[in-house]
């Protein structure tokens, strides 16, 4: 049975993506095709970590800071939008690079929709968090996000990113009514929540960057992890 | 303590779940969409999840609702015009095809509540940590390190509030400061205990070769019983979907549905598939009942038949 695993999984994965293939083709049914899609997307990522040789204090770095990031939605559930979850994902990946904030962002939104309730928006945070970490790690050597200024910038611009990715699994069910009127009228409406979420990132990038960042800085030195 | 649905071995319940998402998102026929929709309603009843239901239901049918609306105003397409609205004809495949959206969005949404309460964490790792032991381990530590850190957040907010460290008192300012400051004292406190804990990983050999898994489930006679009814009856209705059968044509111009001996037997083995769990549920239920109607004789009780299994994580 294990020796069948892989091929089997690889089967499913190209049955369900025939599947979409053909609702998207037939019925303009677009559903199915986004979710095989962000599949395909998050795939590369995970496959590399499995693949890769990992010491375990790197495993359990990652495991720390997406439960950090998990753990800091819970105090502000109340408040839809206002949750430091971006900025210390941004911030540990400005520090770990490019991979580990994806695998960061996406865990931490698998995990603590554990708390929040797993549903069809669980793989489109996954996504949007781990690119807001992947853009981060990046960009980190670029002149302007070494500048204060540029990294609250850059969180201020994800606020925004992320409710417009978050939109679309929204619009995709409307394959008949998309058009620019349609994309407006639901980013309009998200509008205030986006916003919140701008502010809410500018805010805790600034309160937390230069501690934090000194912190993990230190970790990094002291214990040799996930360097190029 | 779990019985019925919940106590099935993890594959049953995936597959099951994973089988109604794949045909509330290929099915676009609003037969089929209803049936699955009341499917899983009274699965959740069943499994006493009706005060969840109730508490979640007026976020998704704004939700869902708000497609059913928004689909009318921005598609014209159709030929059976119901009235204009700011000059824009609103048609009658549009309202149609928003409905059906709305019974998608609302099944998948329930769906989710009933996968919610029946694959519990332990479950959801099973799955994957075989596939994927790397993030599975990652997960998995990530999940149990969420309740720890709450504690200690609130123990070091005790110890801080005799350096005067409070987030309840002072200034704006100063309490967000010390807000940080709180986070700050938790980031360090657990990645130094965190890497202690991967150093020791490591001096037991962790990485030095594939890691090997076990599961605390075992699939029994029911649970094989379960899954091949589930596989049967949920192919069959898949692959006449493939061939063409139970499609409700909407645009450009609305067919009127059919309903003739392949998509009897598409809905026979649809419903099948939708109600097995709330079948076993429903087993458990009366099962329950009997028992508890026989008076035992004996001090020994008498093996009923019920199943039941506490799960690891609780």
């Amino acid at each position: 049975m294990a020796r069948l695993r892989f091929p089997l999984i690889m089967a499913v994965a190209l049955f369900l993506a025939g599947l979409a293939l053909m609702a998207a083709l037939k019925d303009r049914h677009y559903m199915l095709l986004s979710l095989v899609l962000l599949g395909a997307a998050l795939l590369p990522v995970f496959l590399r970590l499995e693949r890769r040789r990992l010491e375990s204090r790197e495993l359990v770095l990652l495991a720390v800071l997406s439960a950090i990031a998990a753990v800091s939605r819970i105090p502000f559930a109340a408040l839809p939008s206002v949750k430091p979850v971006s900025a210390i994902i941004m911030l540990s990946a400005y520090v770990f690079g490019a991979e580990a904030g994806f695998i960061i962002g996406a865990v931490a939104a698998l995990v603590s929709n554990i708390y929040f309730g797993q549903g069809p928006w669980t793989p489109w945070q996954m996504f949007a968090w781990g690119m807001a970490g992947l853009s981060t790690g990046w960009l980190r050597n670029s002149w302007w996000m070494r500048k204060r200024a540029g990294m609250l910038l850059f969180g201020f611009l994800w606020g925004f990113l992320f409710g417009w990715i978050m939109n679309i699994w929204y619009i995709i069910s409307l394959p008949d009514a998309f058009s620019w009127g349609l994309v407006a009228a639901a980013y309009a409406s998200s509008f205030y929540f986006d916003l919140a979420h701008a502010v809410s990132n500018v805010f805790f990038l600034a309160v937390l960057a230069g501690g934090w960042t000194s912190v993990l800085e230190r970790f990094r030195r002291k214990y040799g992890l996930l360097k190029e | 303590m779990s019985s019925g649905f919940r106590a099935m071995h993890p594959a049953v319940a995936l597959l099951y779940y994973a089988g109604l998402l794949l045909f509330a998102a290929l099915l676009m026929h609003p037969l089929f969409l209803i049936t699955e929709l009341v499917g899983v309603m009274l699965l959740l009843l069943l499994q006493g999840q009706g005060k969840q239901l109730l508490r979640g239901l007026p976020f998704y049918l704004l939700m869902a609702g708000s497609v059913a609306l928004l689909n009318p105003l921005f598609s014209h397409r159709g030929a059976h015009i119901l009235f204009y609205l700011w000059d824009q004809p609103v048609t009658l495949e549009a309202v149609l095809y928003g409905l059906i959206m709305m019974l998608v969005l609302l099944t998948i949404f329930m769906v989710f509540l009933s996968y919610n309460y029946t694959v519990t964490t332990d479950k959801f790792m099973y799955a994957f940590a075989a596939a994927a032991p790397k993030t599975a381990l990652l997960t998995l530590m990530a999940i149990r390190f969420i309740p720890l850190f709450q504690r200690r957040l609130h123990e070091i907010t005790m110890i801080q509030r005799f350096r005067g460290i409070d987030v309840s008192k002072g200034s704006l300012r100063k309490r967000m400061r010390d807000g940080m400051t709180l986070m700050k004292v938790l980031l360090t406190w657990s990645l130094e205990e965190a890497l202690q804990t991967g150093d020791s990983m490591k001096a037991r050999g962790y990485g030095i070769r594939r890691r090997t898994t076990y599961s605390t489930f075992v699939l029994d006679r029911l649970d094989t019983t379960a899954l091949l009814l589930l596989v049967i009856s949920g192919l069959i209705p898949l692959i006449l979907w493939m061939l063409g059968y139970g499609t409700f044509e909407i645009y450009p111009r609305m067919r009127p549905l059919v309903f003739g001996g392949g998509e009897a037997l598409m809905y026979t083995s649809f419903c099948l598939f939708v109600l097995i769990p709330a079948g076993l549920e429903g087993k458990e239920i009366w099962l329950w009942r009997s028992s508890r109607r026989k008076a035992y004789p004996s001090a020994t009780p008498e093996l009923n038949g019920t199943r039941s299994m506490s799960s690891p994580s609780q």
